[in-house]
């Protein structure tokens, strides 16, 4: 019993893991679409905000886990 | 019910206390950035920015986005009773912190072609990246303390508010620098 728990939570952190690693990439590709636009065309100010705004959503849900704010006292991971 | 399901109790009710303390707080220190940030389009447009390097700009940006990767690993890794994997992603983390906060202080003001009382442009740049270069400070030293409790195993899979509060904290001041990298680097062209 205690053994299919611990592989349940091995389990429910290698997903954990996955989903921060999806991030980093989702922001790292962003990031680096910003710059092209820096680079390119400054003057598009609009989809430069979008994307900071894209990326920052991300951080918000995933990594500061918003939703954990209104789950109560039962949310711990 | 025991004693220790009791006390876990109490502790999950104080942690969802904290938390909405923490969030206040993050959240009045989020209006004083847009304050700033504000003041940068109101001041300069969208047609102009500082003169800054925008390679310096993307490598520190990339240092914070990983740290921030690093942190969520190091939390999710406690959050699930992984001690060590928590310790190497703390370490990480303020490793690339102190790495940021050269990047910035140590080398962008260094090369920087202005001095804070040249312009606009030039004290808008150094208001908004010292105070964001001073709460990267604070995250460091916050960080410094954690990994130090850490290592003397304070923190366990239930009780580990410390390191969550230290992990939003280090989120937020990457959230509020995603705002500021195109602000600063990207959008306009540079004005002197």
């Amino acid at each position: 019993m205690e053994e299919q728990n611990d592989s349940k939570m091995e389990d429910k952190k290698k997903e954990a893991f996955r989903v921060g690693l999806g991030v980093l990439i989702l922001l790292v590709v962003f990031t680096l679409g910003e710059y092209w636009i820096g680079s390119v065309a400054s003057v598009w100010w609009a989809p430069l905000l979008l994307i900071a705004a894209l990326k920052a959503f991300l951080v918000v849900r995933d990594y500061m886990h918003l939703p954990r704010l209104f789950a109560g006292e039962e949310a711990s991971e | 019910m025991t004693a220790h399901t009791s006390t876990l109790a109490e502790y999950q009710r104080k942690t969802a206390a904290n938390r909405l303390g923490l969030w206040l707080f993050i959240l009045s220190d989020a209006f004083v950035f847009a304050g700033l940030y504000v003041s940068r389009f109101y001041l300069l447009g969208t047609g102009s920015r500082p003169e800054v390097n925008q390679l310096v700009g993307l490598i520190v940006t990339s240092v914070l986005l990983l740290s921030s990767f690093f942190m969520n690993r190091a939390e999710t890794a406690m959050a699930h009773g992984d001690r060590k994997t928590f310790l190497n992603g703390t370490l990480i983390t303020l490793i690339l912190g102190t790495l940021f906060l050269i990047g910035v202080v140590g080398v962008e003001w260094r090369i920087a072609p202005f001095g804070p009382g040249d312009g606009a442009a030039a004290s808008l740049f150094y208001a908004m990246t010292g105070f964001h270069a001073f709460h990267v400070l604070t995250g460091v030293i916050f960080l410094a303390v954690v990994y130090r409790n850490g290592r003397k195993g304070l923190y366990s899979a239930e009780r580990h508010w410390a390191v969550e509060a230290c992990a939003v904290y280090w989120h937020f001041i990457d959230v509020v620098w995603i705002f500021f990298y195109p602000a600063l680097y990207l959008i306009g062209s540079a004005v002197h």
